[in-house]
């Protein structure tokens, strides 16, 4: 599924990056930690956080994460914004607490990373 | 409810309970030498079903009626304990909870278990699931009064008290430590004690869980706050007949600038403290949401007060 | 949800020894930072974190949070084990990730334990 695609069935508000958005979206990943995000979120996932300052950017450049959804309208700081259209990271903001979004998302058939090795 | 708490309060006796708690202390033994057809005599006169095998004090085996049964089935070969008992035996130690004895019953199926002496390694008695049963039951009998006796002084403790206004104040003094200049992981793990104290306490005074839970709940965000960022606190909790008052004071750097202290999501913690689940800038605004009033008083380099209440009639 | 359905449904390993009985929840609250879930959880919730120090179970004791599942197969110390057991708290050890966790859990009709 599209990143545009989800951003309309769960009317996602888009910050930043809205030239990204026909990638494609290949698991979903939800963490608060950036170490771990480092260590198990990987190329195309989608991800889901409340954490609003600058490293999330920087750890979603280096894995390769396609879109990060901040929860429980959460706004970016100036900075993380900045940096994340710089970069072309796109930013959404979700209005759902991180359990609901996560249900949503998995309901339209978006898998964990775990799934993939069942 | 009630049943709730009776319950989680016998899965909390299973841990605080020791097995030489409950064991039964006089403890037929026999020794290894004994013949099997004297063995007969002392199960059947002491209506017992097995018993731990002693040589000079030593716990070596365990023999039981159906290793008898099996002696006599077998033809009656060899006529001494010591080529029947059991040698691989199970044993408990004096100072082990109730829970690892439940586990090896279950696990293995035997009826008694051998405690031993962790120091002398000598047999000091025997468990079997009666005693468990029966031990509990008296430390709940006990519990229950001596609960009930906290809970009735500490509950009528107002109205006990003939004045106009009464006032119970406790206090809890923090060493603090500096934790984020001194990147103390420890520290920051081992965070929440004081909000745990105080929760046992307002429970014996009978406030409500509702009341309970945001008073503590603040606390431990203080409590938080004090570690990572102050050398030193103090946190003092006054209950009144209305409310729950707690001031926190601390003598760490102060805080700057208090509107941006405030704002959700500000933070000066660094990345370590981040990953351990705090610093997140939501500590005071937290704080702020569980109390009904709220001020705080700061000056760079003189430390912070906070002070907040919770109502008691909120509930 | 009982606790051995929402361990079956996880995939999940029971590491406190204390018996499960009519313990249930119906609300989840998945996060890694504990003023979070100081600030919205309620009891009646499992916590589904990937932190797995001590200052979680700290948490689950004073928000009155019955089940924490720790996931990604991050196990937690002996001592965060022991302090859960003492205050009643189960704690469950799953391999699915946060992700994964929560989507079976709203599969299987959870809520969200999120409180404005």
């Amino acid at each position: 599924m599209k990143i545009k695609e989800l951003i309309e069935k769960l009317k996602l508000k888009v910050r930043c990056g809205g030239s990204q958005l026909d990638r494609e979206i290949a698991r979903g990943y939800a963490s608060d930690l950036m170490s771990d995000v480092m260590a198990h979120s990987r190329e195309g996932d989608i991800w889901i956080t409340l954490q609003v300052h600058l490293n999330i950017v920087a750890v979603a450049c280096m894995t390769g994460i396609a879109a990060i959804v901040l929860i429980n309208n959460r706004e970016p700081e100036k900075e993380t914004l900045e940096k994340a259209e710089a970069e072309g990271v796109p930013l959404l903001v979700s209005e759902l607490p991180a359990f609901e979004l996560i249900g949503r998302l998995y309901s339209l058939g978006i898998p964990g990373i775990s799934e993939d090795a069942e | 409810m009630k049943d709730d708490l009776s319950i989680r309060k016998i899965q909390e006796l299973f841990y605080e309970l020791k097995v030489g708690d409950v064991m039964m202390k006089d403890v037929i033994t026999v020794s290894s030498n004994m013949q099997m057809m004297e063995l007969r005599a002392i199960l059947r006169d002491n209506r017992i079903s097995g018993t731990p095998v002693v040589d000079d004090g030593r716990l070596v085996g365990i023999i039981s009626i159906e290793d008898f049964i099996n002696w006599l089935a077998g033809g009656q070969q060899e006529n001494r304990i010591a080529g029947k008992m059991n040698r691989e035996v199970k044993t408990l130690y004096e100072d082990e909870p109730l829970v690892q004895a439940i586990s090896i019953i279950e696990k293995f199926g035997y009826g008694r278990i051998p405690v031993i002496n962790r120091r002398q390694k000598s047999l000091t008695g025997v468990i079997t699931k009666g005693d468990i049963i029966e031990g509990l039951l008296k430390k709940m009998e006990v519990d229950y009064q001596e609960e009930e006796i906290h809970r009735y002084r500490a509950s009528h403790f107002f109205e006990d008290i003939i004045a106009d206004k009464t006032t119970l104040i406790f206090q809890y003094f923090m060493k603090g430590c500096d934790a984020m200049r001194n990147h103390d992981v420890d520290a920051v793990q081992n965070g929440g004690r004081v909000a745990s104290r105080i929760r046992k306490t307002l429970r014996r005074l009978g406030i409500h869980p509702t009341v309970i839970r945001r008073t503590c709940i603040a606390i431990y965000e203080a409590e938080m706050n004090i570690i990572l960022y102050a050398g030193a606190g103090e946190i003092t909790v006054s209950i009144h007949k209305d409310e729950v008052n707690v001031k926190v004071k601390d003598s760490g750097p102060g805080i700057e600038n208090i509107e941006e202290a405030m704002s959700p999501g500000f933070s000066t913690a660094p990345d370590w403290v981040r990953e351990l689940g705090f610093g997140a800038g939501m500590g005071l605004i937290n704080i702020r949401n569980c109390a009904q009033t709220f001020s705080i008083a700061s000056e760079k380099g003189q430390g912070t007060v906070l002070n907040f209440g919770i109502p008691i009639g909120a509930a | 949800m009982k606790i051995d359905e929402i361990a079956r449904v996880l995939k999940a390993e029971i590491l406190t020894q204390i018996p499960v009985g009519e313990t249930e929840v119906d609300l989840v609250c998945a996060s890694d930072l504990m003023s979070d879930v100081l600030s919205f959880s309620k009891s009646r919730a499992v916590l589904v974190t990937s932190l797995t120090n001590i200052q979680t179970v700290r948490t689950a004791e004073m928000t009155e949070i019955s089940v924490v599942c720790f996931v990604n197969g991050k196990k937690p110390g002996d001592d965060a084990v022991k302090l859960a057991e003492k205050n009643s708290i189960f704690l469950l050890l799953t391999g699915l990730s946060m992700y994964g966790a929560c989507g079976r859990l709203f599969d299987a009709g959870l809520g969200d334990c999120y409180e404005r």
